[in-house]
């Protein structure tokens, strides 16, 4: 008997009804799962039979939705449906032992669906660096451009232009404090050439 | 009956030797590869920060400026992820444990300047 | 019949490891229903995915709970493994099935230890917990940690076990297994264990099928599912595997089901030592999980399956990580298995199921 793992999207409509008759089918409930994104939360429901385990993902449900309970078919779901109402704000109608938000004591409410400062640091490195490659790509093209068009044509040294864009996008990436260091690092290496060039014309 | 079953080897623990220490007067000797604490080899050291980064406890400070390598071995959780990551391989698992203590401390080892 | 009562049981209880309550409604001395709640120990531990890089989370994932660290961590690298499609050598899976089936003993062990306490048999206790202290020494001597191993990586293992020391570690075994049957011998023929345990919390094989049951307590009741029989990492090299089953469902069952598997467990390592291939332990890890990705896993641990999801949002930190342990599943069919018990059979059933709160909290 092997093991394979399938994701399948499922409307929140008809999750009872996938439930009931995933029970007639024999398949036996595996766990439930609750994944917050910005706007919305996702509800994973896993069963599994025969070494077969699928997962309905119902996607883009609103932070307080309330959604149908399968405690009436699969009473073992209750931990789990009362841990995603206590962490994710998500309602469930009809469960069978409901704790009314006190399954577990949490400080502040709904915590999981709280985004991190560390979450949100992380997001803004790789949307900055995303951003730089897009910087770099497009003077990268327009070095392109300039060797296939007239090599006088751009004012702008292209070669450095785009080593600049890839630097800054390489900066992005540092902690601020560090890029910093780095960018006067940069500096005081450009006026040193500037001054040793100016030497040598004197 | 069912009662004396386990009396042969509990009668027979009488005259062997004990399975337990002594623990203040007899320590354990410890294994080779066992994990106790952290130590760093500074002649080796480049101040490189990738202990610091690996870390999943956040007990490592490494500060190029000052030249000093700080580790809270109270903080440790001896996982060997700097052992793994270090470059130089300064860094080494020592087998004794952390003696205990009624304060948290923090190890610091200062860098000697490379020529 | 009398009056219905409600009696409180824990979180402070001697037969309790871990802080569980149960409202117990007691008619005279017969439990009528009960009310389990837990929520004592909640650590926020899949928040911490968000702090925390791929590699660094596998520390977090181990700490979830002592007894099963080695599963938690095995089957979280095993998660993430087929999250960024990383195929790991050979040789660390048989090292890593080796570890974990060592942390079965350990488990069964300590938890045979503790049941013969709870039945009132110290010196049973003691005999369980020296032999579970040589298995320990093993995890010393191999990895470096007693309980802790810290051992298990994305991407394979972090030490290797030397041909020679699997010998020692097999001959060892040996030794345990010897002594070990004496111990089993006695705990399945003892009057006393007998009377406490035979015909107590019965949960039939049709409930434990309708309350997808899994682990030791389903196997109890006659629940032929085991994780270990799928067959994936170096359980597909056994040449035979078969859970091993009961069809009583009661405490004396669950008792022998573990009883065995402490056995079968030993097989299974002294088989994978033997057939063990050289080779690399580990692979080098690159790049980060995808955004969007997902991937499911199952992992036998001591208590039973416990179901592993990851997803990755293209940074270094996984996006939801997310553990059902077993005993999450079982507490629909403990409240079950205690209906209709006698009131001073409670901590027997409870302990038979062998719960683990702060894996089911995290």
């Amino acid at each position: 008997m092997g093991f394979s793992t399938e994701f399948r999207t499922l409307a929140v409509q008809s999750l009872h009804e996938d439930a009931a008759s995933r029970k007639d089918e024999g398949w036996r409930y595996v766990q439930m799962l609750a994944v917050n994104n910005d706007e919305s939360v996702d509800l994973v429901y896993s069963y599994m039979k025969d070494g077969l385990l699928d997962n309905a993902v119902i996607e883009a449900l609103p932070k307080d939705a309330e959604v149908p309970s399968i405690t009436d078919l699969y009473l073992e779901a209750f931990v789990c449906e009362n841990e995603i109402h206590d962490l994710f704000g998500i309602t469930f109608k009809g469960l069978a032992i409901d704790f009314l938000g006190n399954f577990y004591r949490v400080s502040t409410d709904v915590p999981m669906t709280i985004i991190s400062p560390e979450k949100l640091a992380e997001r803004e490195k790789q949307r900055k660096l995303a951003e730089k490659k897009a910087k770099a790509e497009a003077a990268k093209q327009a070095k392109e451009a300039a060797v296939e068009g007239s090599s006088d044509a751009s004012d702008v040294d292209p070669q450095a232009a785009s080593a600049d864009a890839e630097l800054e996008a390489k900066l992005a990436a540092m902690p601020p404090e560090k890029a910093a260091k780095v960018r006067a690092a940069m500096e005081a290496k450009a006026a040193k050439a500037k001054k040793g060039t100016e030497g040598e014309g004197a | 009956m069912g009662s004396f079953h386990l009396g042969g080897m509990t009668f027979g623990s009488l005259f062997k030797k004990p399975e337990t220490l002594l623990y203040p007067t007899e320590t354990k000797q410890p294994y080779p590869g066992q994990k106790g604490h952290v130590v760093n080899d500074v002649d080796a050291c480049i101040l490189c920060g990738m202990c610091q980064r690996v870390c999943p406890c956040h007990c490592i400070a490494v500060s190029k400026p000052e030249r000093t390598w700080e580790i809270q071995p109270f903080m440790c959780i001896q996982c060997g992820s700097c052992v793994a990551a270090c470059p130089t391989k300064c860094l080494t698992m020592d087998p004794a444990y952390t003696p205990v203590a009624t304060k948290k401390h923090t190890v610091t080892c200062s860098v000697p300047e490379k020529e | 019949m009398g009056k219905a009562t409600v009696i409180p049981f824990g979180p402070q209880h001697p037969v309790l490891p871990e802080p569980l309550h149960l409202d117990l409604v007691v008619q005279d001395e017969t439990v009528v229903d009960c009310l389990p709640q837990i929520g004592f120990v909640h650590r926020g531990l899949e928040k911490l995915v968000e702090t925390r890089d791929y590699n660094q989370f596998i520390y977090v994932a181990e700490r979830i709970c002592g007894i099963c660290a080695m599963g938690h961590s095995l089957g979280y690298a095993e998660t993430v493994e087929s999250l960024m499609d990383i195929e790991v050598p050979s040789r660390a899976e048989y090292l890593r099935v080796i570890w974990h089936e060592l942390s079965r003993i350990h488990s069964h062990l300590l938890w045979l230890g503790l049941a013969a306490d709870a039945f009132g048999f110290e010196s049973m206790f003691m005999h369980c917990w020296r032999l579970r202290e040589r298995i320990l020494d093993i995890f010393e001597k191999t990895t470096g940690g007693r309980v802790i191993l810290s051992v298990v990586r994305v991407g394979g293992v972090n030490r290797d076990i030397e041909d020679s020391e699997l010998k020692v570690i097999c001959q060892t075994l040996d030794g345990i297994k010897g002594e070990y049957q004496q111990i089993m011998d006695t705990l399945l023929t003892d009057m006393s264990v007998k009377n406490r345990t035979v015909g107590v919390g019965t949960l039939s094989h049709e409930q434990a099928v309708a309350l997808s049951m899994v682990g030791p307590f389903a196997r109890a009741s006659q629940v032929n599912y085991d994780v270990r029989t799928f067959g994936k990492g170096a359980y597909r090299a056994l040449t035979e595997f078969q859970p091993i089953l009961d069809a009583q469902g009661d405490c004396y069952a669950r008792v022998k089901v573990r009883c065995l598997e402490v056995l079968q467990s030993i097989d299974i390592i002294k088989e994978l030592a033997a057939k063990i291939p050289a080779g690399d332990i580990s692979v080098k890890v690159k790049g980060n999980p995808e955004e969007g990705a997902r991937a499911a896993n199952v992992l036998e641990q001591p208590r039973g399956e416990c179901y592993y999801y990851a997803q990755g949002n293209g940074t270094k930190f996984l996006e939801r990580m997310r553990m059902r342990t077993p005993t999450s599943q079982n507490l629909a069919g403990m409240v079950e298995a205690l209906k209709g018990a006698d009131l001073a059979d409670v901590n027997m059933i409870i302990l038979t199921i062998d719960p683990c709160i702060s894996c089911t909290e995290r």
